[in-house]
């Protein structure tokens, strides 16, 4: 049981790590001032959100939070690959946060039932947080999604790109039965099926399409520790000033 | 995070003698009793044109400022300083917003004050044009750039414009957070290892000169600072804040073991004013003119978040058919 | 470009350096003002403006800019044209004692009330009225929140133009006040700083 338990938390800190700091690369240089100062909160929600789940896992057993977080290499990660994916222009950052973000809100919601009682509170306790983010990235979406040509054609494009990735974040584990027996968590399918409906209803109330799901070929691997080339510079970065002295405390 | 030695226009004193006297006499008269001026009220041009200037110039330089320790950003190490490095960064993208703001209440709008900034019309803090070598450098901007600034920023907030007042209100409240935080982050360093220690003594002998130069040359008085000190607009003179500065944090800065590098740097105990070796003005003036190492840079960086951000601003944008500046 | 920031680094080559095209006077978003509940129990006060393309993203955008420190009840934002303002007024003048005419009586819009009592300090919410239009609110309200406090400044909202914060929405701020690291008080240095003071000495 432990097994599938600390998969589902390692996975589920290491995304919301490797987000928030991408997402924190957009402080100062956001497209317009009150957004970057939203974008950032969100940023430090999810590195918030990922210690608490990581000192959770502290509780059963692992090592402690920064040496975890900071000094792992990316095949020890366990993220999907869609949060690891360089920012690039804004409408590829919008479009990870409203596909992973929705699908995050939907999964603590999940949780707020979990027998595992560490998991259920936080999931409770962060309700307001996932509510706020999803309003936000709901509201943008909205609004760029059928605001001019390029807005929208820009919103389609990393819309396209990015959904295999996305179906990413549902990649089943192997341990994942005990899970759903046992009352911890409803499983990935269950999850997906909520997302997708959550998704389809606010791409609706725009004017772009949703992907055929049975066309795309879902990007695989992130939580085995296969992923692209984009983590482990990022991983690098994260460390740089620990590795200069491991002994020194910061 | 403001420096003084901000860039007051060159003022004919005599464009006072064009304003309606009696108007003149009243405005004066209410900052005398130590009120504040709000938006809607009457005042001189010569306040108007010189508060949008300053005001401005502080927006810029937080804006700016976001950047050298933003440098950092990715990097920071661990949890705890991550997120502390993070909403700092975040809190001067938000005193940007809030100073311009204030700057837009006396009628200049905001994408005008950072379209001047872009094409180098309107100037900002000087020591941002430095570069952040080292975590440790970043560490002494969040504690001594933002002491800095406190100094400037406190005095200030006891001007006569209401708005700018209340904008500097929470800065300053934020900016208590930015100078406990660098703090706590140098303690570590001073108390650690000793790779740590020389880092951040490197980082100081760095910093020292443009900390220095923070505050501005000294100030010649003049009829035209003698008019913005009467209006409170300027609320002390750079000296004096340099002065306080030193007086509060080279203490500090002894006390955690570390050489300022001016061997001239002693304070006098009978005018309790402090010597110092005369900062390199030509440098300050060379680096404010656009010839510092990292003045182009970070007005690049902030050109091309611009333009990247112009698609989003231009999908949402709809026609307004007048201008209005916010209220307070 | 070549950055000691990575992010730098990573940036894509936009445009012309050091050039950047010329805005139309009135390229921009629209204000809008933002008004905090602290508290339950606490009055609304003004806490500063957003530029924004609409009521909604106004609201989204104020969220951050401005409860991201201490506590929040309640947030609420309104278009900066719908804010009707009274003159200003100093010394022991009241602005009350500028808004001529009787009151017709109470209308069937609401209005939202906040008064200046301080210079330089923020406007805060005094209460609320029902009128017909923003005058009448004006007059409503020195009928009957005028209580011989000086105000030197009135602005009357009608509520329909608020984007209010719902119910269900104020969880949004549950963990706001867990968020310590924001806040002065959860850097002490101290204890290591005594630490290292003993052991230099």
């Amino acid at each position: 049981m432990t097994l599938a338990l600390k998969e589902l938390l390692y996975k589920m800190a290491d995304d919301q790590l490797i987000l928030g700091h991408r997402n924190s690369e957009w402080t100062g240089m956001g497209p317009l001032l009150e957004e970057d100062i939203a974008f950032s909160s969100m940023a430090q929600d999810k590195i918030g959100q990922s210690l608490a789940l990581y000192t959770i896992l502290q509780a059963l057993g692992e090592q402690d939070p920064d040496t975890v977080a900071f000094t792992r290499n990316a095949n020890q990660f366990h993220n999907c690959q869609l949060v690891e994916l360089p920012n690039q222009e804004y409408d590829f950052s919008l479009i990870r946060h409203f596909l992973f973000d929705t699908a995050e809100a939907l999964r603590f919601e999940m949780l707020t039932n979990s027998s595992y009682e560490p998991l259920a509170q936080l999931a409770k306790k962060i309700r307001g947080e996932l509510r706020y983010h999803t309003l936000h990235a709901n509201t943008w979406i909205k609004q760029l999604g059928s605001a001019t040509p390029e807005s929208t054609e820009r919103l389609q494009k990393s819309l396209d790109y990015a959904m295999p990735f996305a179906l990413g974040i549902f990649e089943p584990s192997p341990n994942e039965q005990e899970l759903i027996t046992t009352g911890i968590f409803e499983g990935e399918v269950a999850l997906q099926k909520k997302w997708l409906a959550k998704v389809e209803s606010v791409i609706s109330q725009t004017k772009l399409t949703l992907p055929d799901l049975k066309s795309i070929k879902p990007e695989l691997g992130g939580r085995k520790g296969i992923h692209t080339d984009h983590l482990q510079p990022l991983l690098d970065e994260m460390s740089e000033v620990f590795k200069i002295d491991p002994t020194a405390e910061w | 995070m403001y420096g003084g030695g901000n860039t007051f226009e060159g003022i004919k004193t005599d464009s006072i003698a064009s304003e309606d006297p009696i108007l003149l006499a009243a405005f004066e008269a209410r900052i005398e009793r130590g009120e504040k001026i709000e938006p809607t009220d009457w005042m001189p041009q010569l306040y108007r044109k010189q508060l949008i200037r300053m005001i401005e110039q502080h927006a810029h330089s937080e804006i700016i400022g976001a950047l050298p320790e933003g440098t950092w950003i990715t990097r920071a190490p661990g949890f705890k300083r991550k997120m502390s490095l993070m909403a700092k960064v975040q809190d001067e993208v938000g005193h940007a917003q809030l100073l311009y703001s204030a700057a837009e209440t006396l009628g200049k709008p905001r994408e005008k004050m950072i379209e001047d900034l872009i094409n180098g019309k309107s100037k900002y803090s000087n020591i941002f044009n430095y570069p952040t070598f080292t975590w440790a450098d970043c560490c002494f901007i969040s504690w001594l750039v933002d002491a800095g600034a406190i100094v400037n920023q406190l005095a200030n907030a006891k001007g006569s414009y209401g708005p700018y007042c209340r904008a500097l209100d929470r800065i300053c409240a934020e900016e208590s957070f930015h100078l406990k935080y660098g703090h706590h982050c140098v303690i570590y360093l001073a108390s650690g290892t000793a790779v740590q220690k020389q880092m951040f003594q490197e980082a100081l002998n760095r910093w020292w000169p443009p900390m220095m130069h923070f505050f501005g040359p000294a100030d010649k008085i003049s009829a035209h600072t003698e008019v913005l000190m009467r209006w409170k607009v300027k609320m002390g003179t750079n000296d004096e804040m340099r002065n306080q500065f030193l007086d509060m944090y080279v203490p500090k800065i002894w006390e955690l073991g570390f050489t300022i590098p001016d061997p001239n740097l002693k304070k006098d105990t009978e005018t309790g004013k402090w010597n110092y070796t005369e900062p390199d003005w030509e440098e300050f003036k060379r680096v404010i003119n656009g010839d510092g190492p990292c003045n182009k840079e970070r007005l690049e960086v902030r050109r091309i978040a611009e333009e990247r951000g112009k698609w989003v601003r231009d999908a949402l944008k709809t026609s307004r058919q007048a201008y209005v500046s916010p209220l307070a | 470009m070549n950055s000691l920031d990575p992010r730098v680094e990573r940036l894509p080559k936009v445009g012309e350096e050091g050039k950047i095209n010329p805005k139309a006077p009135l390229d921009q978003f629209g204000t809008y003002e933002v008004f905090v509940e602290p508290k339950p129990g606490k009055p609304f006060q003004h806490e500063g403006a957003v530029h924004a393309p609409n009521l909604e993203m106004a609201y989204v955008l104020a969220k951050e800019t401005f409860t991201r420190r201490f506590t929040c009840s309640s947030l609420y934002v309104c278009d900066t044209r719908d804010v009707f303002v009274s003159p200003m007024t100093e010394g022991e003048q009241s602005a009350y004692d500028l808004i001529d005419g009787t009151s017709i009586g109470e209308g069937k819009s609401e209005f939202e009330i906040y008064h200046l009592v301080k210079r330089g300090k923020q406007h805060i919410h005094a209460g609320s009225v029902n009128a017909s239009d923003a005058k009448g609110a004006m007059l409503q309200a020195k009928a009957t929140l005028n209580n011989g406090k000086l105000v030197y400044n009135i602005w009357t909202i009608q509520k329909d133009k608020i984007r209010f914060t719902s119910e269900e929405e104020k969880e949004y701020w549950i963990t706001l006040p867990e968020k310590k690291f924001r806040d002065a008080s959860d850097y002490k240095g101290g204890d290591k700083l005594k630490k290292f003071l003993e052991q230099k000495a």
